[in-house]
């Protein structure tokens, strides 16, 4: 007590008066629920590609859907039990700037790599061939499901799919199984020294989740003015650009309610965004070649910057944290 | 003035040795020292380099095996120094914003020079990405035509580089020149770097891959530019330079810029994008220095950076050392068990990616790590991951202690006004 108390006055820094978050009602209210629901719907999704592996079968398609929607759900949160063993690197490789998906789905299909045979074998291929961004190849683009044998592109189909169910249950297994328990008892483990170190995760996590819908899912199809990128919008294929966006936005929103104690001014924020995404006909951001288009996304996108701001200065001191590292840090 | 009154309240605290305990260095010299090896790295960089520019132009004047393999060992050697300097890129705008021109990668490679057919043709991502300019004295470029006749640095700078906004289209920098040292790296998963011939720059008939007079000429730009943009960077660091006025306009932001440096090199940058995005994708493409297979050395001397930024101590090439106040004293008048484990951290990644090191000079080369299935590779790339992910989890407590996070608060610049940062 007395040494950090040292190290702020030494620093000329005020002790911040920090609200208190609930570390538990966070678990209990935002991370169980949305991973718990990810495992069903991914269980959901590979029994789907067990009944009818078709591309185009209704079932395999609704249940890709629901399965992709929880993914995104708790795509923010990647700490802990998501970042073990690559989990969620092999459920959500994007973006991929280089090709790297359709080029391992290829060679996978033209040599019918018998890797993915089975279930242990696939998952020891690079994650580029792996998760819901492959999937989408398989499902929805019509150069990949007409490609190699039938036999063979259903086995992946379904062996994609049993690899997504695997992956969200070994997560939630990973919360469950400790993860939760080390977080509500910060202060008493190495991972989580004191509460600010767990709130510190979470905090990242939403500032993390914030930046990579701004300058990612948005910012990628937009590229410049001069050169707008519509084709690197992410799962144009499948149609799902803008509802990730949305469905990122209500993901974050309901964690900055519990995080924040429900500010007003932050979940106002948070609807501005979300009334213009609504507003949006345009579910892949094709428009971002049109001046019209490209303003929706800018104005989309400045929006989110805002709640970003009123993150970082806003509730970041009431809570006495700041920001972690996060994978967005490098290039 | 404020920490000298505060020591007993260290002290009070319990210490494990009273010998431990050190006076609370100033700030200000702790920048210095941050700064003193900056100025240093960067000039040892401008050292190497033109020992390679060197090499190079003795290459071009008489080609020959052994004048390639002299420029190849230059090449390797200037990378030491310049890979230790990258821990100050993330943290100082005006490295950052430099880094693109001398070091981006990885790059679309048929952009510059003749490749093999596997490499395939323009991608979706890159329409020039086979554009071959030592092939080519003159193409169009997004509609506009352009005069290739003489390779020059300007050329290659302000034309070629990041071409059609495509990051991708590296035409300048290390990786440029070490293209067209090496050539491609086409051993796939088994060891060897690339093959390129000497006689590809040889004079005549001798020539082999074509146009070896222009393949020298874009030798000659590309180096020759790395030394003049290195040459720039090392004069931004020493008295009066802009990095080092701008670091020293505010002593809690300059901490938290050697802090942010740190932790950004290690998590999103080499844990990430260099080392576990490669191993996931078992893509000896993603090798940081896939040409020459140095990507051993790349990812060592990146992590030997980060340790000697936060020790105040950094060997020079010429073997003298450089230090002084460092980031380590001050986290050890706060709290001197975070500066062990930091520390602690810190010597294990480097023992981490020492065992890389030692397994590639060995003869297992990185691309075989990153192979499918290699339980070994894996292992040694994962502990070399694991050791950074947890070396920033401390440094992050560092942030904390040392307050530097209140930085933060005061917004950050990237959202605020991403062109105000460095005026």
């Amino acid at each position: 007590m007395l040494r950090r108390l040292a190290a702020l006055l030494v620093l000329g820094v005020v002790p911040a008066s920090a609200e208190t978050s609930d570390i538990s009602a966070i678990l209990d209210g935002h991370v169980m629920p949305g991973y718990q629901t990810l495992a069903a719907q991914a269980e959901g999704l590979a029994s789907a590609a067990q009944e009818d592996c078709r591309p185009d079968a209704p079932g395999l398609r609704t249940a890709y859907h629901a399965a992709f929607d929880a993914w995104v759900g708790v795509s923010h949160l990647r700490f802990g039990p998501s970042e073990t063993e690559d989990r969620a690197f092999a459920l959500a490789f994007w973006p991929d700037s280089r090709g790297a998906t359709p080029r391992a789905v290829r060679d996978l299909i033209v040599q019918s790599d018998p890797v993915a045979d089975t279930l242990a074998g696939f998952q020891t291929v690079s994650i580029a061939a792996r998760g819901f961004y492959a999937l989408e190849f398989m499902l929805f683009d019509p150069a990949f499901v007409q490609a190699g044998e039938g036999a063979y592109r259903c086995g992946l189909v379904q062996v994609m799919s049993a690899d997504i169910a695997a992956n969200a249950q070994a997560i939630l297994t990973g919360w469950e199984g400790g993860y939760a328990d080390l977080m509500r008892q910060a202060g008493a483990n190495e991972t989580f020294r004191d509460r600010n170190e767990a709130i510190r995760q979470i905090f990242t996590a939403l500032s993390t989740g914030l930046e990579f819908t701004a300058q990612t899912r948005l910012g990628r199809p937009m590229g410049t003015f001069e050169r707008p990128r519509p084709m690197r919008a992410e799962a144009r294929r499948s149609g799902r650009s803008l509802r990730h966006v949305m469905l990122s936005l209500l993901a974050t929103r309901d964690l900055t309610a519990l995080l924040s104690d429900g500010d007003p001014d932050l979940d106002a924020a948070f609807a501005r965004a979300l009334d213009l995404a609504e507003r949006m006909d345009d579910p892949v951001f094709a428009g971002v070649s049109t001046p019209q288009g490209r303003f929706e996304v800018e104005a989309l996108q400045s929006a989110i910057d805002d709640i970003r701001r009123k993150v970082a200065q806003d509730l970041g001191p009431r809570l006495g944290i700041a920001a972690g590292f996060n994978a967005l840090d490098g290039d | 003035m404020q920490s000298r009154v505060l020591l007993p309240c260290a002290l009070a605290v319990g210490l494990g040795s009273v010998a431990a305990v050190q006076a609370e260095p100033a700030k200000s010299d702790v920048l210095d020292t941050y700064a003193d090896i900056a100025a240093a790295k960067f000039e040892d960089s401008l050292i190497s380099a033109r020992a390679l520019q060197d090499a190079v132009n003795t290459l071009i004047a008489t080609p020959s095996a052994e004048a390639l393999q002299a420029a190849k060992a230059a090449w390797i050697a200037a990378r030491v120094p310049y890979q230790q300097s990258e821990v100050y890129r993330f943290g100082n705008a005006i490295v950052d914003d430099w880094e693109g021109k001398v070091n981006a990668w990885p790059l679309d490679e048929g952009l510059i020079d003749y490749v093999d057919a596997s490499y395939g043709g323009p991608s979706d991502e890159n329409a020039f990405s086979v554009l071959n300019v030592v092939a080519n004295a003159s193409f169009a470029l997004s509609g506009d035509p352009v005069d290739a006749a003489q390779i020059t640095p300007v050329l290659l700078a302000e034309t070629l580089h990041e071409a059609d906004g495509i990051e991708a289209n590296v035409a300048t920098g290390y990786h440029a020149v070490e293209f067209l040292l090496w050539g491609q790296d086409l051993n796939g998963h088994g060891p060897g770097a690339g093959g390129r011939p000497w006689t590809d720059y040889a004079p005549g008939a001798a020539c082999t891959g074509g146009n070896c007079d222009r393949r020298a000429e874009y030798l000659r730009a590309a180096t020759d530019l790395l030394v003049s943009d290195l040459d720039w960077m090392a004069a931004q660091w020493v008295d009066g330079g802009a990095a080092r006025a701008q670091l020293m306009t505010d002593e809690t932001a300059g901490i938290a810029a050697i802090l942010t440096g740190m932790g950004s090199l290690s998590y999103g940058e080499q844990a990430g994008e260099r080392m576990r995005l490669g191993l996931m994708l078992n893509d000896p493409e993603e090798e940081h220095d896939c040409f020459s297979d140095n990507t051993h050395n790349s990812h060592y001397y990146n992590g030997i950076g980060i340790q000697n930024v936060y020790l105040g101590e950094y060997v020079r090439i010429d073997g003298t050392l450089v230090s002084g106040p460092s980031l380590s004293d001050l986290v050890t008048a706060t709290d001197p068990a975070l500066d062990t484990e930091m520390r602690g951290a810190l010597s294990t990644t480097v023992m981490a990616l020492g065992r890389i090191k030692t397994a590639a000079e060995a003869g297992f080369a990185y691309d075989m790590m990153l192979e499918r299935g290699n339980t070994a590779g894996e292992a040694l790339i994962m502990g070399g991951v694991e050791g950074l992910i947890d070396q920033t989890r401390s440094i992050e407590r560092v942030v904390a202690v040392l307050g530097a996070d209140a930085i933060e608060f005061e917004g950050s610049d990237s959202l605020d006004n991403p062109s105000a940062v460095f005026e």
